[in-house]
């Protein structure tokens, strides 16, 4: 990965009385697949349309390339949006749509004609010029809106929520299209979404965010394995969140029991909260486990079941490919390295903004 | 079945209901006889007559420029605006559009008056202008309206992805937004031009002298008696205005073809986009060319010297319009209304400057009273001198000095009686008073004439302001009440002719008419005097041509033209040279419409009272007719 292409400095953009981004900093670097991922009202949106012109910041910087490009209009930015609800022309045809900011540029007839048979080459849609948006399904119109965008050759392409329209099969192909698209293209990307599998699956970098600020940023691995706030373990797949007690370093009390864990440097009998991801805890023999539990719940899921277990007063969410009936005692057991200790929030307010970068 | 039936019948009724009248009017149009009450014939000469008669072709072009002009700039603005209540957020939103909504729902006569006032206030002259700025004003709405509901169902992100593009925001709109709002737009501009098309009292309350809409015109005409060219004209303005709906509601929707998606109606939009981008802009090209051609080679004389002239209705022969456009060059623009006193709050608002006006006595008074004319200078009107002295004479009586006013028709009133039923000689109101014509006497429905015969025949002014003298006239009133068979205005004349009653009050222009019919009938003006009206000619104060207001004073005073004047309104005529020249010997020396100075001895013209008077006078005349 190379030098920062976009960096933002200390953002902050309110509507009315409601801040939205809160002296938000992050950079994004030239080539790089870069998910803004959090839940709806986070502000994730905001700060694409910022990127992309179409809202001013109330204070911070936008640095595209090293020039601020704070007060340039959407129309002489270096990149181009894929919006959420396609926006294509209806009353163009498809090869004018593609050809729409070719002919603003002042390209040949010729440089655009090419252009648009690669493009729509690029997205699998070849033959397509003469019909109009109305007759695509809506995956081929997200593939026209992404063609029409990428023929301009920007530096980034701004996706906001891309495949949201889309049902799931579409989805996971159209997500496979975009990995194969920046690939070949070699440009930046930023998207925005709230599902997490769709960031976990493309992203090379994933920003967590929640109600204007940044809660964790880092490759999908980091984000997934080692959530840096409760906030973070929650909103990536499931997790079981538990109050604790850092006893001293590498030893926490949790569950009525005492464990073994990996994490460092949070003083002695400290309020902590331990993440465990379902997937983490063994179901053993009743006697082989360090404390003991009953399932109360099982679904299948396919490649595994989902059980709830109840011991010592909570309830743990357990993903095991082996099926325990409900009723069944179980031992539970976890390996230290995937219990992962959290700073505990004071409020809510303290937990959104609580740990920045 | 029987139930489907039913239902059937009722909607068949209810159309049926609906379009009588409109499918009268549309027979009519073709009836070859001139009376609505006879059937001659299939025969489509009123629509060519209709085309012949300049006037009306006049008013049509003004109609359609004025509504294709306002429709086109209420478009663009009601767009724009539009645009901007959209981009507002919602509280301003709701409250901008309740605003504009306002005129929408205002009555119509409330925002024509309050136009006319503006204007006024502005000192802007009513005219062509005029109503251009009121239909637009009260179109912006519609468009607004129309608009709206298209810029909401946009994709607000459309326009930024044309931004986002590389276009500029002037690009990005006309390119990108625009076609989407384009059926919203036409049909907004449709609805516009339909409004101003149909628009009547708007027009009526802003427009100035010699500017008439097809509404305003047909009013005016309807005011003489409708004539079949009327017929042609509204079926021919119905028919447009059913097209116009028509292609309102078949304008290009585009949820339509994402609906279905059919080739079929695929072909149906691109035919409604071929009419919409050619065949409707074509067709405003060539009527905008075409009229202004017509209205052009018809009206060269508009840009030269010109009088207006503001006269009663019917109450000149046309022919002395022509006349003196074609003596003296100078274009008459000619312009009518109903009463005094519809014509003097127009006078005194100053918002026309009418060069020539033609009050009648009392309201010349009134006029000079409150300084609103100018004096005539009688060298330029040397026909003066053929206006007869007595009447010059009474016509001090309102303008003392003879500087204001020219005398152009008058009449007296007085009573026609029927030589068969009433044997003894009438040559006193005390008549009305006999108990031997108990519900044989007609009297006038109208406060001033019924007091004043009665003033007349007590001996009194029939301008007395005396309380005493009025209540007397009062009780006297009530007493004769018995008498009365009926209190009304135009029916006397109908009700003599017809023998149904002996005595009548009556107006002298009348009497005669009423003599033709029925020669048993004869007109006296008592001994005790009576009121004698006279119309004058006067000169507005702000007047702008007061100098060819003059030539056409002198002009309407030369015998030849008083002459011609008499045998189209049949009016008394205050020029004895003119008089001399009536071929008809009876005509000529008709006592009714030529009095002898004995019978004017004891005659009077009404004055203007004042407020407070005037309201004394309804006072007791509602006690009067209360009994």
């Amino acid at each position: 990965m190379s030098n920062k292409l976009i960096d933002i400095v200390n953002i902050t953009k309110s509507y009315d009385e409601n801040i939205v981004l809160d002296q938000l900093n992050l950079y994004i670097r030239e080539n790089e697949f870069l998910t803004l991922l959090g839940p709806s009202g986070c502000g994730k949106t905001t700060l694409l349309r910022i990127l992309g012109g179409f809202e001013a910041p109330d204070s911070g910087d936008i640095i595209f390339d090293g020039k601020n490009i704070n007060s340039l209009p959407p129309n002489r930015r270096q990149l181009n949006t894929v919006f959420q609800k396609y926006a294509l022309f209806s009353h163009m045809t498809i090869a004018e749509n593609i050809a729409f900011g070719l002919k603003i540029k002042g390209k040949t007839k010729g440089y655009i004609q090419d252009k648009i048979r690669y493009a729509l080459k690029l997205v699998n849609l070849d033959g397509f010029e003469n019909r109009t948006p109305d007759s695509l399904s809506g995956g081929q119109q997200q593939r026209i809106a992404i063609a029409r965008a990428i023929v301009n050759e920007p530096k980034v392409l701004l996706l906001d929520e891309p495949l949201g329209a889309l049902d799931l099969k579409l989805r996971q192909d159209m997500q496979y299209e975009l990995i194969r698209l920046k690939n070949e293209l070699g440009i930046t990307f930023l998207y925005v979404t709230h599902d997490q599998e769709e960031a976990l699956t493309m992203s090379d970098t994933i920003v967590v965010m929640n109600q204007g600020y940044v809660q964790q940023v880092g490759t999908p691995e980091d984000i997934y394995n080692e959530p840096q706030n409760a906030f973070v373990a929650d909103f990536i797949g499931d997790s079981n969140i538990l109050s604790a007690t850092m006893v001293e370093d590498k030893v926490v009390k949790m569950l009525g029991a005492v464990w073994e864990c990996v994490d460092v440097g949070f003083g002695k009998n400290k309020p902590v909260d331990a993440v465990i991801r379902p997937e983490d805890i063994d179901l053993v023999k009743p006697k082989k486990g360090i404390i003991q539990g009953v399932v109360t719940h099982i679904i299948f899921k396919g490649v595994h079941y989902e059980m709830e277990v109840l011991a010592n007063n909570y309830e743990l969410l357990v993903h095991s490919t082996d099926m325990f009936p409900v009723g069944t005692e179980v031992g539970i057991k976890v390996d230290p390295f995937d219990i992962q200790i959290m700073q505990k929030p004071e409020s809510e307010d303290e937990e959104a903004a609580g740990i920045e970068e | 079945m029987i139930k489907s039936a039913a239902k059937r019948f009722y909607l068949i009724l209810i159309f049926i209901l609906l379009y009588a009248p409109i499918v009268t009017l549309i027979v009519l149009s073709f009836n070859s006889s001139k009376t609505r009450a006879k059937w001659g014939g299939f025969a489509g000469k009123w629509y060519i007559t209709l085309f012949q008669n300049q006037e009306i072709m006049n008013a049509l072009y003004t109609t359609l420029i004025i509504a294709l002009v306002s429709a086109l700039i209420a478009t663009i603005i009601g767009t724009a605006a539009a645009i901007g209540v959209q981009a507002m957020k919602p509280k301003f939103r709701t409250l901008t559009l309740g605003i504009t909504n306002i005129p929408m729902l205002n009555a119509d006569i409330v925002t024509g008056i309050s136009l006319m006032l503006l204007f006024i206030a502005f000192r802007f002259s009513l005219g062509f202008k005029t109503i251009l700025l009121a239909h637009i004003t009260f179109n912006i709405p519609y468009v607004i309206l129309s608009v709206l509901p298209k810029l909401k169902q946009t994709n607000k992100n459309v326009y930024e992805a044309a931004l986002d593009l590389g276009a500029s925001p002037v690009y990005a709109f006309f390119k990108v937004v625009f076609p989407d709002i384009m059926p919203g737009v036409f049909s907004g501009f449709l609805l516009a031009f339909t409004m101003s098309l149909d628009d009547f009292v708007i027009t009526h309350f802003t427009k100035g002298p010699g500017v008439d809409t097809l509404s305003t015109k047909i009013y005016s005409e309807v005011r003489k008696g409708i004539k079949p060219e009327m017929y042609a004209l509204s079926t021919i303005m119905f028919l447009t205005v059913l097209v116009l709906l028509m292609l309102v509601n078949t304008a290009p929707d585009k949820t339509d073809v994402l609906s279905s998606g059919q080739i079929e109606i695929k072909k149906k939009h691109k035919l409604s986009r071929f009419i919409f981008r050619k065949v409707v802009p074509t067709a405003i090209v060539i009527v905008i060319v075409a009229g202004g051609f017509f209205y052009g080679s018809h009206n060269s004389a508009a840009g030269k010297s010109q009088v207006i002239v503001y006269n009663w209705g019917e109450y000149i022969n046309p022919d002395i319009l022509t006349k003196f456009e074609k003596e003296t060059g100078i274009h008459v623009v000619y312009e009518e209304y109903e009463t005094n006193e519809i014509m003097y709050p127009k006078i005194q608002s100053g918002a026309i400057a009418y060069d020539v006006v033609c009050p009648s006595d009392y309201m010349v008074q009134r006029m000079i009273e409150n300084n609103l004319l100018a004096e005539i200078d009688f060298d330029k009107v040397p026909n003066i001198k053929y206006i007869d002295k007595p009447y010059m004479d009474q016509a001090r009586q309102y303008d003392p000095e003879n500087k204001y006013s020219v005398p152009y028709l008058f009449g007296t009133v007085g009573i026609l009686y029927n030589k068969t039923m009433v044997d003894e000689p009438v040559d006193s109101w005390g008549i009305l008073w006999d108990k031997k014509y108990k519900d044989s006497i007609l009297m006038q429905d109208s406060v001033r004439d019924t007091f004043g015969v009665t003033l007349k025949y007590l001996g009194y002014s029939l301008n007395s302001t005396d309380l005493d003298e009025l209540e007397e006239a009062k009780k006297l009133l009530i007493e004769q009440k018995p008498l009365v068979q009926a209190y009304v205005i135009d029916q006397v004349r109908d009700k003599m002719i017809g023998n149904e009653a002996a005595l009548g009050v009556i107006y002298s222009g009348e009497a005669l008419y009423t003599q033709l019919e029925n020669p048993n009938l004869e007109y006296v003006i008592p001994k005790e005097g009576s009121n004698l009206w006279i119309d004058s000619w006067v000169i507005p104060k702000n007047a702008e041509h007061k100098e060819n207001a003059e030539k056409f004073i002198n002009f309407l005073c030369r015998p030849d033209i008083a002459k011609m004047n008499y045998d189209y309104t049949t009016y008394s005529i205050p020029n004895s040279e003119g008089r001399k020249l009536i071929e008809d010997k009876a005509l000529r020396d008709n006592r009714i419409t030529f009095p002898e100075p004995e019978d004017l001895k004891n005659c009077e013209t009404f004055k203007f009272l004042g407020d407070e008077n005037d309201a004394l006078y309804n006072r007791l005349w509602r006690e009067v007719k209360s009994r």
